[in-house]
């Protein structure tokens, strides 16, 4: 095993019987492990869960597994998590791939042979794409330590009051010549009828 | 109020407008202007001897009045309790500023020599990390439903000049007076004028409901008159608003339900109140000598404007939109800005205070954890390939490309800071110049393959 081999882990959720009920995934785990660069391909009941985090970290510690592809859920919710996971067990985290068996499979197409074969469809793309992945570094930017507040109503002035009492500078840019706002204009206020300013 | 005012850490810029935003989360560059107010804030004692010889004794509607009053070119603002607590003049109404005649009384007699008619405006330059939209809301203008006849009697009233003459800061000094200066006898209380109307706004305003009910409340309290409320359902949801509305109807209210479908001004100036009280199913008239009608809350005037300055997006109901109805009720879909108080939706002011608590938290787990993590899945230009045709420069929607002028031609940079990897100028460029990092030709032909590779 060379260091710059491929070697792809292939993980499959079942998201209890979200997708597991509909799609016949030891079958796609089958379908993957043979696919061309794949070393391992498991299922699990949830990926996302701590046992299914540990079991992807285990398989890049154990079996030099360098690229992941989960198929699982849509990115939007678990994307961060898997990538942080592979993170932590040091390799980058952009040497990942998710593709969407839930949201897109199990969820919408009724019948299972065909929420099969478009299961595997899927995971046969993710897998040709993400040996093609390359590492990428997230780069920190530095924060400005100031606040503009745009507007000096009772919304403004309470945003802008918290900030300065944290020790931050804050402009407030009012547009009128006094700040106040509205609720400078009331007389007693619901439903305690005490005073406003 | 004056808290914010005094606040070492506040830095107030009143008379002012944003007028350029440019950066990105963590480090944005805003251009204010502030526009002059002929009087030099730093001597200016806010003594008000130059709005006492101001020579313009007519005088313009008073807008912290909502127009019950009269004010001056020079005014101090909010009635004399503005903060800061300086003169302003008007350069509209103002005579000298206007037509450049005027004996200017008013420098004559500013004891602190601080009226200065050669002020200019100033373009203040800052740099923050984050921002916080609280640009409120405006008042719906009742001249818009003609079956109120709004501006037809000086007794029939918007909410906000209800407020201002129930205020001990307003013009009649907090008495409840009709324009003939007597108690009134019965006074009308219309709701929904400008909400839950296809002819106007669709949305509920929340907060009309319990300040039409502390009207009715003042009035009974400040004057015995009978009160008579057009209401279609009272929306009395806050913490304790049902117990507040159960007092106002103990205090011997009429409550009609119905909406206050029209109100006529008869010839001898009294007005008549006409709805169809749905709980009897009768047409009802009622004569009265005040009006109130309990206006909607709108979106800001020029919130497209601002919105645009600021990179959000806004709601159908014209109020500026929030990341997420539930989960992101004070994030916009721009990084690092953030919403507050009625600018996002119609708000009563512990929900105001609570959405704004929320808005400055965010600010301060921002600023305080120093640094931003930026994605790296930006787009990249291959310079020697550019030929500098521009074409990107334009589609950009996040104007993150510049061009760079390099003898005769030129080559274009991407700001990756900047770049959301949206992938527009890729796709664009003629010269297959630029790469989005993460969707490169090869990933992308490669996934497509991997797509059709099973029968
Ligand atoms: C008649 C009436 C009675 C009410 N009574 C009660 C009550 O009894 N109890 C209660 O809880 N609530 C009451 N409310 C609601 C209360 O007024 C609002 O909840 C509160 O004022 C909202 O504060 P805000 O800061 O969001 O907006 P605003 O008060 O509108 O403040 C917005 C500020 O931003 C400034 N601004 C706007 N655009 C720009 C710009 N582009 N650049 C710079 N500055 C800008 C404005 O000049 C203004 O100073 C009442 C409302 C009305 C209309
Ligand atoms: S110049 Fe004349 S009109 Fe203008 S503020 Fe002075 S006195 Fe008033
Ligand atoms: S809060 Fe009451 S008065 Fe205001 S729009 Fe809603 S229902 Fe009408
Ligand atoms: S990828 Fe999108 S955001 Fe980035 S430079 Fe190109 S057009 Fe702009």
């Amino acid at each position: 095993m060379t260091d710059d081999q491929i070697r792809i882990g292939v993980y499959v959720c079942e998201c209890g019987i979200n997708i597991g009920a509909v799609i016949d995934v030891p079958e796609v785990v089958r379908f993957a492990s043979v696919l061309p660069n794949v070393t391992v391909a498991r299922q699990f009941k949830y990926m996302c869960s701590e046992s299914g985090q540990k079991m992807i970290q285990d398989d890049i510690k154990h079996l030099g597994i360098n690229r992941v592809v989960v198929a699982s859920c849509t990115p939007r919710m678990h994307e961060p998590t898997f990538q942080n996971a592979i993170a932590a067990a040091g390799l980058n985290p952009y040497y990942f791939q998710m593709t969407n068996i839930r949201e897109q499979v199990s969820w919408v197409v009724e019948d299972p042979a065909q929420a099969t074969a478009k299961a595997k469809r899927l995971v046969s793309a993710a897998v040709a794409r993400v040996a093609w992945h390359a590492p990428l570094q997230a780069r920190k930017e530095k924060v400005t330590p100031a606040a503009l507040v745009v507007g000096g109503g009772i919304a403004g002035i309470q945003a802008a009051l918290t900030i300065a009492e944290g020790g931050y500078q804050v402009y407030l840019v009012e547009r009128e010549p006094s700040i106040g706002g509205h609720m400078a204009q009331l007389d007693k206020t619901f439903p305690t009828l005490d005073c406003s300013t | 109020m004056m808290d914010a005012g005094r606040h070492p850490n506040i830095r107030l810029l009143t008379y002012s407008d944003v007028i350029d935003v440019s950066g990105y989360i963590g480090q944005f560059k805003v251009k204010v202007r502030q526009r002059p107010r002929y009087v030099d804030t730093t001597l200016c004692t806010g003594c008000g001897a130059c709005v006492e010889a101001c020579v313009y004794r007519k005088g313009v509607p008073n807008e912290f009045d909502a127009g019950l009053s009269k004010r001056r070119a020079a005014y101090i603002p909010l009635n004399g309790q503005g903060v800061p607590m300086k003169t302003v003049i008007d350069k509209d109404t103002c005579v000298w500023l206007s037509r450049g005649k005027c004996l200017k009384d008013c420098i004559k007699a500013c004891p602190a020599n601080a009226i200065d008619f050669d002020q200019k405006e100033e373009i203040v330059e800052l740099n923050v990390g984050s921002i916080v939209v609280a640009t409120g809301f405006d008042m719906f203008n009742p001249k818009r439903l003609s079956a109120y006849a709004y501006g037809k009697s000086p007794n029939i009233l918007d909410g906000l000049q209800f407020e201002r003459m129930s205020s001990a800061t307003g013009p009649t000094k907090g008495l409840i007076l009709t324009a003939e200066g007597k108690k009134p006898e019965r006074v009308a209380i219309i709701h929904c004028v400008g909400s839950r109307d296809e002819h106007a706004n669709r949305y509920c305003s929340r907060v009309c409901c319990m300040y039409a009910l502390k009207h009715a409340h003042l009035v009974r309290d400040k004057t015995g008159a009978e009160v008579f409320e057009f209401y279609m359902d009272i929306r009395a949801f806050g913490k304790d608003d049902e117990e507040f509305y159960q007092r106002v109807q103990e205090e011997g209210v009429y409550f009609v339900r119905g909406r206050g479908a029209e109100v006529v001004v008869l010839n001898d100036g009294k007005l008549q109140v006409k709805a169809e009280d749905t709980t009897l199913g009768i047409p009802v008239q009622i004569g009265v000598d005040m009006v109130v009608l309990e206006t909607a809350m709108e979106p800001q005037r020029d919130s497209d404007k601002v919105a645009s300055l600021f990179g959000i997006s806004r709601s159908a109901s014209g109020f500026f939109q929030e990341a997420h109805p539930k989960l992101r009720p004070f994030h916009t879909n721009t990084e690092g800005v953030f919403l507050a108080g009625t600018c996002q939706a119609p708000k009563d002011v512990p929900d105001t205070v609570a959405h704004a608590g929320a808005a400055a938290g965010e600010v301060l787990s921002l600023l305080g954890r120093g640094t931003v993590v930026i994605s790296p899945t930006t787009a990249l230009v291959d310079e020697a390939l550019c030929s500098g045709c521009k074409t990107c420069l334009a589609l950009c929607p996040y104007a993150a490309i510049s061009f760079i002028a390099q003898n005769g031609t030129g080559v274009v940079r991407i700001n990756e800071a900047l770049c959301k990897g949206c992938g527009t100028c890729t796709a664009a460029c003629p010269a297959g110049a630029i790469t989005a990092r993460h969707f490169t030709d090869q990933q992308i032909v490669a996934e497509l393959e991997g797509l059709f590779a099973i029968a």
